[in-house]
């Protein structure tokens, strides 16, 4: 019988790359979509992560942002290129979502790298990372849904009248990012409090409590505002439609559980007998695939094509 | 007159005697080998002399006794120890320890126990560590005080919960990782840093990937599996760096797989741990045609479940992982919940292209010896060829195995 190895797909030391290359990508996702304006860049207003408008010349607007502002201003004016207007960017945010999923949290998201360079800090003074058990989990999957219904639903209140147009953009008035991303420009204003009105003042005194607490979970744990975040459970919801899946072989899983020791996102379902292991809160950032040991057991398929695995040198 | 005292002396001289002329002949026979390299020497250097104390010798650490896999290594070693697996495949160190205990002990620990008596691995008067793995390992203790040892080693007592996917069992399994820190930091009177336990986690990976490329030479016919196992041997008894620097010098040194190679058929290798001077199955497969291309054995393959990915870069962190990775993701059929050892086999597969597997069983090993049966049901329905062998370590049933092994080979050609 022939010697001959068969043929694997695992291109070893390219694949074993795999987190050098997301690091990579994630700075110069960062670099478009905080300066990409002053050269011309813009991706437009649909952006499936936080590329947030506040920062003067970045390249690219969140769709957060114009989720609110369509759905807020599309029905106050309720004119046609509006209203087409919305369509079309959503029509272009459930496209990006449906060919890229998740990698936008754990590729892109500016804000998401900046929660990994306070993870490389954490890691460098040799802190010790909080885990979120599975039950604290669930509470923060309704926290996560609740502010979605908040974002979705402050707007139209604020057209019908009953809620003061203060509220308008009501998440990005309260979001973290509105009071970080800035601060890479030089804009500080949103740092401070806007003694405007009571609810001017309420709103940004909610956002500075949120990002002092933000930036100190962010550092006890990996990606702990994502947890939080709207966009992964906006994204979540069109699961049905993505073509990027993380997929598992249960028969070649060991059960060794290094997958979920290395989750950012402390994902434990990794670990159970079954293909679809796309957990609501992963970002895909195949941490898991470097961390599991056995040849094939975690992959990450495009399109039904197979494009990465792990392997025993890591993925 | 003779007393009971000159005869157990003389006793205990004749079976060292033995044990010498055993792993004497096996070094003689390796190095005789049409495929032996100079490179193997290093290899051979370490299990010519399988002490503690030359252990501690070559490292420049003391040596810290265990028994079984599931302590961590790394830990071990940023406390500043030699971990020293004690393990022996010696028929004559088996063939001493017969009074006072059960007849049907398994060969290994009957041997731990035979070389216990005779000090020769320098095993009585230093801490070990046991997990409490297997019946046997458990009465440990108890048989060599029955067996008549003058002084028992001190014992660290690892509970290891039999249940892996419990999260119960995990929170005990953790508590038991920092009682091993706890009594580590004690014996070695300095603390387990973090700089230090990450740096051992670093040359443990090494070691793995250095061992990986060694299975991929194996597999694809460049070493042979009964030099693959030596080398598994070895690894216990030199600093994991210089374990790690010879087994890279090793593979860059080895041939080119040799034409006759191409005529084995492929196996992998399934069962209880093949311990040298215990090489009497895998010159077996050789002479069955039969090349072992992967393995599970706690001897061989499973010492590196694969590279260690740390996530969390404090102690904490770092030992949950470790904890995690000894426990979870270790494949002792001890555990109630194995049933993905199977997976473990089936993964392989495609990468090692093997048709059977061949699944050996000390006899008295009664946790592999159970789980082969299970193996086996699920294997077959996989259309793997499937082979149980009972042995011992003693030579009586060479020509009997080897009769089985041929004409199982034949089964291969078949399928
Ligand atoms: S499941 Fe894997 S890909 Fe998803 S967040 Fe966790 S580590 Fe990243
Ligand atoms: S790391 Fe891989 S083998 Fe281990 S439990 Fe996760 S998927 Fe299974």
């Amino acid at each position: 019988m022939a010697m001959t190895m068969t043929r694997t797909r695992y291109l070893s030391g390219a694949e074993s790359k795999l987190q050098e290359i997301r690091w990579g990508f994630q700075h110069l996702s960062f670099l478009v979509l905080i300066y990409g304006g002053r050269f011309g860049i813009h991706l437009g207003s649909a952006v499936p992560c936080f590329a947030c408008p506040f920062v003067p010349g970045c390249g690219g607007y969140c769709y957060l942002m114009g989720l609110q502002g369509y759905i807020g201003f599309g029905m106050r004016t309720l004119s046609t290129p509006a209203l087409w207007a919305a369509f079309g960017w959503m029509v272009v945010f459930v496209i990006l979502v449906a060919v890229f999923g998740k990698a936008w949290c754990g590729w892109a998201c500016p804000f998401g790298l900046i929660q990994d360079w306070l993870s490389a800090i954490r890691k460098k003074l040799g802190v010790r990372e909080r885990i979120v058990s599975p039950a604290a989990q669930k509470h923060l999957t309704r926290l996560r849904y609740a502010l979605l219904l908040y974002l979705v639903f402050t707007p139209p209140l604020v057209t019908a009248g009953v809620l003061p147009e203060d509220f308008y953009l009501a998440f990005c008035n309260i979001c973290p990012g509105k009071a970080l991303l800035p601060l890479f420009v030089g804009e500080t204003k949103y740092l401070g409090l806007n003694p405007d009105n009571a609810v001017t003042l309420g709103l940004s005194f909610t956002l500075l409590f949120i990002t002092g607490g933000t930036l100190v979970g962010m550092f006890f744990k990996e990606r702990f505002f994502c947890l939080l975040c709207p966009f992964l459970t906006l994204i979540h919801l069109l699961k049905p439609l993505t073509a990027l899946g993380l997929v598992k072989t249960p028969n070649a899983c060991t059960g060794c559980g290094s997958c979920a020791h290395a989750c950012p996102m402390d994902i434990e379902a990794l670990e159970e007998d079954r293909a679809d292991v796309q957990h609501d809160t992963c970002i895909q950032c195949c941490q898991c695939m470097k961390a599991c040991p056995s040849h094939d057991a975690l992959n990450l398929d495009f399109f039904g094509v197979r494009i990465v695995s792990s392997s025993k040198g890591g993925a | 007159m003779i007393t009971t005292q000159d005869r157990r002396f003389r006793l205990l001289q004749r079976a060292a005697q033995k044990c010498a002329a055993e792993s004497g002949n096996l070094l003689d026979t390796l190095r005789g080998r049409e495929d032996y390299q100079p490179e193997f020497e290093y290899f051979l250097d370490l299990i010519k002399e399988p002490t503690a104390a030359a252990t501690e010798r070559r490292s420049g650490r003391t040596a810290i006794r265990l028994l079984c896999i599931q302590a961590p290594l790394e830990l071990i070693h940023a406390a500043g120890f030699q971990p020293f697996r004690v393990f022996s495949g010696s028929h004559a160190a088996s063939a001493l320890a017969t009074q006072g205990i059960p007849a049907l002990v398994c060969p290994l620990l009957r041997a731990v126990l035979g070389e216990m008596a005779l000090d020769k691995a320098n095993l009585s008067g230093h801490p070990w560590i046991l997990p409490t793995t297997c019946d046997w390992v458990v009465k440990l203790p108890e048989m060599s005080a029955l067996t008549g040892l003058p002084s028992l080693p001190e014992f660290h007592w690892m509970e290891l919960p039999r249940l892996k996917n419990d999260g119960n069992s995990r929170k005990r399994w953790m508590d038991e990782i920092w009682r091993l820190k706890d009594f580590l930091e004690k014996t070695s009177r300095h603390a387990v840093t973090r700089t230090a336990l990450l740096a051992s986690i670093e040359a443990y990976g090494r070691a793995a990937d250095a061992f990986q490329k060694l299975k991929t030479s194996r597999a694809s016919g460049r070493l042979s599996p009964v030099w693959f196992l030596l080398v598994g041997n070895a690894f216990f008894l030199d600093a994991v760096e210089n374990w790690t620097e010879q087994v890279n010098r090793l593979e860059k040194a080895l041939f080119a797989p040799r034409v006759g190679q191409n005529r084995h058929a492929r196996i992998f290798l399934a069962g209880s741990p093949l311990v040298f001077p215990n090489f009497k199955l895998p010159f077996l497969f050789e002479e069955a045609g039969l090349w072992v291309v992967a393995d599970d054995l706690c001897s061989s393959e499973r010492l590196f479940p694969g590279k260690t990915f740390i996530a969390d870069t404090s102690v904490f962190g770092m030992l949950s992982t470790l904890a995690g990775r000894y426990h979870q993701g270790c494949l002792c059929p001890i555990f109630a919940d194995n049933d993905r050892r199977i997976n473990n086999i089936l993964g392989r597969r495609p990468e090692a292209d093997f048709r059977g597997v061949v699944f050996e069983v000390l006899k008295g090993c009664h946790p592999y010896d159970l789980e082969s049966f299970t193996l086996e049901k699920g294997l077959k329905a996989q259309d793997l060829k499937f082979i149980r062998l009972e042995t011992d370590y003693s030579p009586e049933d060479t020509r009997n195995l080897l009769t089985r092994l041929e004409a199982y080979r034949a089964t291969l050609e078949e399928a």
